[in-house]
């Protein structure tokens, strides 16, 4: 029962104090604030130094660190950026490399073009591919037109192995343009011979398969090989054009009143980039 | 006395980071007051024969950079101690809303009340402008949560001893 009771005293005392403390506080503040700056006040302020300079240098160090990371994140944020801004770069310079690729061999192609002696026989103006339609690939526009001297009908020459080759014929003209119906075209015909047996028929575009020699004479020895050139006969195009090899003769139906041989171009419709166009006297 | 020891670690880890604070926020004049939202961790937490000492320690910590005046963030500081303690039994310290609120009111009155005591006492005025006065108080609000927690789940006693 004494030790209760001396133990409630006890607490009661506690939380008196604990009244008084913010007081205590209070006064010695209001008093510190009264106080001179020099003097006592001086005198405090360099006792306390002792305890809070050290932790005041630590707190400058940290700031400074954190600075530090800060230009460090900015340098690396900036890198990141000139990453990809060199990215960039690098595709458009890959991009007009093989750009340059591409020129540096069409170059090299109309540099052998300029070397080559068939076409100089005839009249005529070297064209380049300007467009092709997705849908129509047996037809391609080419860069010259009828200020340029092209003229409708005007027989489309390429170049192989410094021979000329038959391609196509130009079936529109616009100013600046041209149109140029390929081989492969249904639409497209032409007075061809054969090489050996010197049968003349007439050549017409199949699509995808080989080009049909139509109207070969039932009892001509036409063979499988023989080269096929433009006939004398045509109006259109001049005579001795390559345009192909024969690949086979059909024989076989009893009713027919003609041969009928297939033609594999030697122009690959699909690989059409320069073409030579023909033009009269 | 383990107690006693970490409530000084505390204080010290608190004083560096104050500073280390002021130095980075100042770029953008931001003031945040650390040692205030500690000192009011400390008192929420903590019997006052912990509270009223550190609030005082960390009042006489601001007052020793001061040079029109020394004491008055040891009075503001012992004063908000005081009101902590008054709301002790209203404010439920642990969670995260009334600490905001608590730190957050505390943080407004003692920057004017240290306006009035540099006015009253120095004749000078430490107005810095609105920019800086509420960005200490948003700053002080937004890492309460974070000092309060730190407080209560390492120096904080199971049993408070009045």
């Amino acid at each position: 029962m004494k030790k209760d009771s001396a133990y409630t005293k006890k607490k009661a005392t506690l939380k008196r104090s604990y009244k008084i403390l913010p007081a205590v506080f209070l006064l010695i503040s209001v008093l510190l604030m009264m106080l001179p700056l020099e003097g006592p006040v001086a005198s405090m302020k360099a006792l306390l130094s002792y305890i809070f300079i050290p932790q005041i240098r630590a707190a400058h160090g940290m700031a400074e660190y954190s600075k530090e990371v800060n230009e460090a994140i900015k340098g690396l944020l900036n890198t990141h950026q000139e990453n990809e801004m060199l990215k960039t770069q690098l595709s458009k310079i890959q991009l007009e490399n093989a750009q340059a690729k591409e020129i540096f061999e069409e170059n090299k192609r109309l540099t052998e073009a300029l070397h080559l002696k068939a076409p100089n026989k005839w009249k005529g103006i070297w064209a380049k591919t300007a467009y092709r339609e997705p849908s129509q690939w047996n037809s391609v526009v080419v860069d010259k037109g009828a200020s340029d001297g092209v003229q409708l009908r005007a027989a489309a020459v390429m170049e192989q192995d410094g021979h000329p080759i038959l391609a196509g014929i130009v079936i529109e003209v616009n100013d600046n343009t041209a149109k140029v119906l390929l081989l492969r075209d249904e639409d497209f015909s032409a007075v061809v011979y054969t090489s050996e047996s010197k049968e003349e028929g007439l050549l017409v575009g199949a699509g995808a398969a080989d080009l049909k020699l139509k109207y070969l004479p039932l009892l001509s020895a036409v063979q499988e090989g023989e080269s096929v050139y433009t006939s004398s006969s045509s109006s259109v195009f001049p005579a001795g054009i390559l345009v192909g090899k024969i690949t086979e003769v059909a024989r076989s139906n009893d009713l027919q009143s003609y041969l009928t041989a297939y033609v594999k171009p030697a122009a690959n419709s699909g690989m059409v980039q320069e073409l030579f166009l023909l033009t009269k006297e | 006395m383990k107690k006693i020891s970490l409530l000084i670690l505390f204080f010290v880890i608190a004083t560096i980071l104050h500073w280390a604070f002021m130095a980075l926020l100042g770029n953008w004049d931001i003031s945040l007051n650390l040692m205030l939202v500690f000192t009011v961790a400390v008192c929420a937490f903590l019997p006052p024969a912990y509270g009223y000492p550190t609030a005082f320690m960390s009042g006489l910590f601001l007052d020793f950079f001061g040079v029109q005046l020394f004491g008055q963030h040891a009075f503001v500081f012992t004063l908000c101690a005081f009101f902590v303690y008054s709301l002790e039994n209203r404010l439920e310290f642990t969670s995260v809303v009334p600490q905001m609120v608590c730190v957050g009111c505390l943080t407004l009155f003692a920057a004017l009340g240290n306006l009035i005591l540099l006015k009253v006492f120095a004749g000078f005025s430490a107005w810095n402008g609105i920019g800086p006065f509420v960005g200490g108080i948003v700053g002080s609000v937004l890492v309460a949560p974070a000092i309060f927690w730190l407080v209560q789940h390492v120096l904080a006693a199971k049993n408070k001893i009045y």
